[in-house]
């Protein structure tokens, strides 16, 4: 046993390959230390245990100089070729589309306090997105909404089928859904015949909508001053600026501090060149008018409510990482753009 | 509506030390947006957008009437120099000298076309250009200077937000000379009249229309006037013509026959009858100053429904429950007077009486508030959060938000890139995929062959993106969720969801990243949707609503069995009966099989690997070869 000459030899070995060899020499199954257990049974038989441990100890100490010298040999050869500045091992990554992250960020800033997300049809008679909302037949205000009309009957009560040119169709429906207290929000495709680098024919909507006793402008100006601080940033503000839409009244047009200049409307003595005079545009927004309520089923006496409508495509846009100058990229399909996010 | 007006002529009706940017800040935040504000010369240009109801506020002095009401918010002092409406009465050019010596002959043959016409004579016009004042605000406006008459028709417009129209007597008179016919009509479908911009139009019907009594169409009311009659060099006398129209008709017109006109803006949002005097009378002493006219007919004056006072009744507690700030009652009044409504209070309630040129827009208490929430400025009011309230989100919503949400995030892991395409396609498309066009909703008034047909499947989208975007990726992988839009008889059409899958690689790449979301939503028992191939792309398509039945939140927890597992390999020969779904079932017969590993497949020749064991002792190898002996098809 003590001629064995296991330590030098793997102190020797430089490779792993040579390493393998010492393992099958001395621990492979015709190994030398296999041939030392055949010897055992020749001992009598009191001494055949204390050298059986002995062997196995030796074939211990050998297996773990061996896995040394294995890390040892590792270590070198990895000093040798190691380039930490490579690249890691490439992971495929994928994206999602822009949009699905901006909505899913609105969603999450209204979750946190208390409005649900709804969905209704975007495929719409008539009557939610226009009647419903003030606007009846031949009113001047159903021009702002360029409406996309369906081929099919008319509906007797509801009128025409068209693609909601607006999330506010959505409104009455929640009212006919549930009675107040109303705490929604409603994100969904909507439509105008609209195609250029500042309009698509199928674009986004968000729409906000709090029906409650003693609801005011405060409250609306609080919500929406809460959802741009966590979408834009900490030091951002708004303002309201009279505005009229039929189904709110008072009626606002939300602006949004410039994230530019911080709403001072210059740098170092120069005009922005981002926004109009410190601001930028948001949103449209008011308290909901009495009769979007009435026809709602709501008793305008007893509630009160506000509801306001964004563009997320509008909302990623005036975030710094999204300068789009033509705004049909989103829908092209287009794997160069696509794959960035 | 924007409109383009200056400083200085802002200042002829209003006394202020708000500068030009002050005027613009302030009036911003309360009233009429100012969008930009430019140097000219030595006056400053407003381009000024009207909010759409306050069609009083498009002029010099609509603005200076609201500055009146807002700048003293701002700690800035504002007052009206005069006020037209009580300066320019007709009674002051009835008064004055005048010879009667022409006339009109009006007839109105409807009672909803016109609810106020005025009209006069004015002899011995000298046509030249207008003073330089006057067309320096005209350029400033953007409006094209052409000659004193014409200046000032269009001036009045913009100073006192009444559209003009100007007639050329001698162009329409009867053959006498000395009279003029005007018939007021409802246009007949078809009709023609060339305009002052000498283009003709072809009226759809039922337009407002004047006829000079010979059967030729002398003005498309409201919108333009017709070249027969127009003012030229040569003019020697003039009507001048201000009248009030029905807003519906106006509208009517300009959206079928597509002639639009700054004066068309103003009639179609409906103006106020009392500001036709105060334009005439204007316009008289402009007329007077800058083309030394004669007053040469009686005023004409049709004004069948003179005003009457709207009263609005409310209560102080209601401006505090909308506005949700306590203001002082004299607040409240001290904005509303000067914005022009008188107020009557008795104790807690309010009487307010609208004034003419508020007459449209200003209907029922909330619209009170408006005014007094506006100026008393919006941003005076505090920032209060919504009183939190307890409501659900319905199940089936929730469900297809957090899932689609999961489905989304899973697949761009597993290097898809999500798309979004148009909820619309076109026919071409449709007929690509052997799809029936009736069975898809159509659009009637698509703006593009591309948009025309709603989708009732997300594949050929997803097959366009691909072929698309072939070229500029090797390997294309897209997903999208959306709705697709089934038709149903007299109803809206089911709006379902759908997830569609595409790639460019192979069939079982697609189907291992359905099986793999598959097990990412611990869906247990599915069977696969189905894979089509079209060209080179591999698609599928599943319902969303379908799946969310069956995701769960966890999967079933399989104790940790400690005893031996036995792994065993075997090849088999695929061929016409045997194939990996017969393996397997026959393998699964086995009560000790775990899992089947796939090794290698070398042509026909698979390789797999089964595992074996027991739940309650150690198998031993000699039992888990019998079990792979079993498996014989």
């Amino acid at each position: 046993m003590k001629d064995l000459k296991y330590k030098e030899e793997i102190e020797k070995a430089k490779s792993e390959v040579v390493l393998e060899n010492l393992r099958i020499k001395y621990l492979g199954r015709k190994g030398l230390i296999n041939k030392l257990f055949e010897e055992i049974k020749t001992l009598p038989k009191e001494k055949r245990r204390e050298k059986g441990q002995k062997i196995n100890e030796i074939k211990k100490e050998i297996a773990s100089l061996i896995e040394h010298k294995k890390y040892e040999l590792k270590k070198t050869q990895k000093e040798e070729f190691f380039d930490e500045t490579l690249p890691g091992k490439p992971y495929k990554k994928g994206s999602l589309h822009p949009l699905t992250y901006i909505i899913e960020e609105i969603v999450n800033i209204f979750q946190k306090i208390g409005f649900i997300r709804v969905s209704y049809p975007e495929v719409e008679w008539e009557y939610f997105s226009f009647e419903a909302l003030n606007m009846p037949k031949g009113h001047p205000a159903r021009d702002d909404f360029e409406t996309f009309f369906i081929e099919a009957k008319e509906h007797q009560k509801f009128g025409k089928m068209i693609l909601s040119p607006h999330t506010s169709s959505g409104q009455n429906r929640e009212m006919q859904r549930v009675k107040p207290p109303i705490r929604m929000i409603n994100i969904a495709k909507t439509y105008r015949p609209n195609w250029d680098t500042t309009h698509t024919p199928m674009f986004h909507q968000f729409e906000g909508l709090c029906i409650d006793k003693n609801i005011n402008i405060t409250h609306l100006k609080g919500t929406i001053d809460y959802f741009v601080k966590e979408f834009f940033g900490k030091e951002r503000t708004i303002r309201l600026r009279p505005a009229h839409f039929q189904f709110t009244e008072p009626s606002f047009e939300i602006d949004v501090s410039c994230g530019i200049c911080l709403g001072k409307g210059k740098i170092d003595g120069k005009k922005c060149r981002v926004c109009k005079s410190g601001w930028l545009e948001l949103a449209g927004a008011g308290m909901v008018h009495p009769n979007v309520l009435k026809m709602g089923g709501i008793n305008p006496t007893v509630y009160t409510g506000w509801a306001f409508g964004f563009g997320p495509e509008r909302c990623m846009m005036m975030r710094e990482e999204m300068k789009i100058d033509d705004i049909r990229i989103l829908y092209s399909g287009d794997i160069r753009f696509l794959e960035q996010f | 509506m924007n409109i383009k007006i200056t400083y200085k002529w802002i200042l002829d009706f209003l006394n202020t030390d708000a500068s030009p940017f002050e005027l613009q800040k302030y009036l911003s935040l309360s009233g009429p947006s100012i969008e930009k504000v430019e140097k000219d010369k030595d006056d400053y240009v407003f381009d000024i957008e009207i909010i759409s109801n306050r069609i009083d506020t498009a002029s010099a002095f609509g603005v200076a009437q609201e500055a009146v009401a807002i700048l003293p918010f701002f700690g800035k002092k504002a007052k009206l120099k005069f006020n037209p409406f009580e300066e320019y009465k007709f009674l002051k050019i009835i008064k004055e000298e005048r010879e009667d010596n022409y006339k009109l002959n009006i007839l109105i043959k409807e009672d909803n076309l016109c609810s106020r016409f005025s009209a006069i004579i004015l002899d011995n016009v000298k046509i030249g250009p207008s003073p330089s004042f006057m067309q320096e605000r005209l350029k400033a406006a953007g409006v094209k200077v052409i000659n004193n008459v014409v200046d000032i028709s269009n001036y009045l417009m913009l100073t006192l937000g009444q559209p003009t129209h100007i007639f050329d007597f001698d162009k329409i008179s009867n053959s006498d000379g000395k009279s003029a016919t005007m018939i007021m009509r409802q246009s007949k479908k078809g009709e023609k009249i060339i305009t002052l911009d000498e283009k003709e139009v072809k009226l759809p019907g039922e337009d407002i229309v004047i006829e000079d009594g010979k059967g030729r169409l002398i003005d498309l009311c409201g919108i333009m006037g017709g070249l027969n009659s127009c003012v030229s060099n040569s003019t020697k006398k003039i009507i001048l013509f201000v009248q009030t129209y029905n807003k519906q008709k106006i509208r009517k017109t300009v959206m079928t026959t597509g002639v639009r006109t700054l004066a068309a803006t103003y009639f179609e949002k409906g103006l106020d009858e009392e500001r036709v005097e105060a334009t005439l009378v204007f316009g008289v002493y402009l007329l007077k100053q800058y083309a030394s006219v004669k007053i040469a007919s009686k005023l004409y004056d049709i004004y069948p429904r003179p005003y009457q006072k709207k009263k609005v009744a409310t209560t102080f507690s209601f401006f505090e429950k909308i506005m949700g700030a306590d203001i002082p009652k004299e607040i409240i009044i001290k904005i509303l007077n000067s914005l022009g409504f008188e107020t009557k209070v008795y104790g807690e309630k309010i009487e307010v009486f609208v004034p003419h040129f508020r007459k449209y827009d200003i209907n029922i208490a909330e619209d009170l508030v408006e005014e007094v929430a506006r100026v008393y400025g919006y941003n005076n009011l505090p920032n209060n959060f919504s009183p939190p309230a307890q409501v659900f989100q319905p199940e089936k919503f929730e469900k297809i938000f957090k899932v689609s949400s999961k489905i989304k995030y899973f697949l761009k892991h597993l290097g898809l890139n999500e798309v979004i395409n148009y909820s619309m396609i076109s026919k071409k498309i449709i007929e690509e995929w052997g799809l029936k066009e009736k069975n898809h909703l159509k659009i009637k008034n698509p703006i593009s062959t591309e948009i025309e047909y709603l989708r009732i499947s997300l594949l050929p989208s997803l097959y366009k993106n691909i072929k698309d975007n072939e070229g500029k990726r090797e390997i294309l992988k897209f997903f999208e969720i959306a709705k697709v839009y089934l038709p149903k008889d007299n109803d809206l059409p089911k709006e379902d969801y759908r997830l569609a899958i595409a790639v460019n690689t192979d069939f079982f790449d697609l189907k291992g990243i359905l099986e793999a979301l598959f097990l990412e939503l611990n869906i247990e028992s599915f069977t696969l949707p189905k894979i089509i191939k079209k060209n080179n792309v591999f698609l599928t398509e599943i319902n969303l609503l379908s799946l969310i039945e069956k995701i769960k939140l966890l999967p079933k927890f399989n104790p940790i069995n400690p005893y031996a597992v036995i792994k065993l390999d075997k090849t088999f020969k695929l061929g016409k009966n045997i194939n990996f779904k017969k393996i397997k079932e026959k393998a699964f017969q086995s009560p000790y099989l775990d899992k089947i590993e796939i090794l290698s497949l070398f042509k026909n020749k698979l390789t797999l690997r089964f595992y074996y064991s027991a739940k309650d002792r150690n198998l031993t190898e000699e039992e888990a070869k019998e079990e792979l002996n079993k498996i014989q098809i």
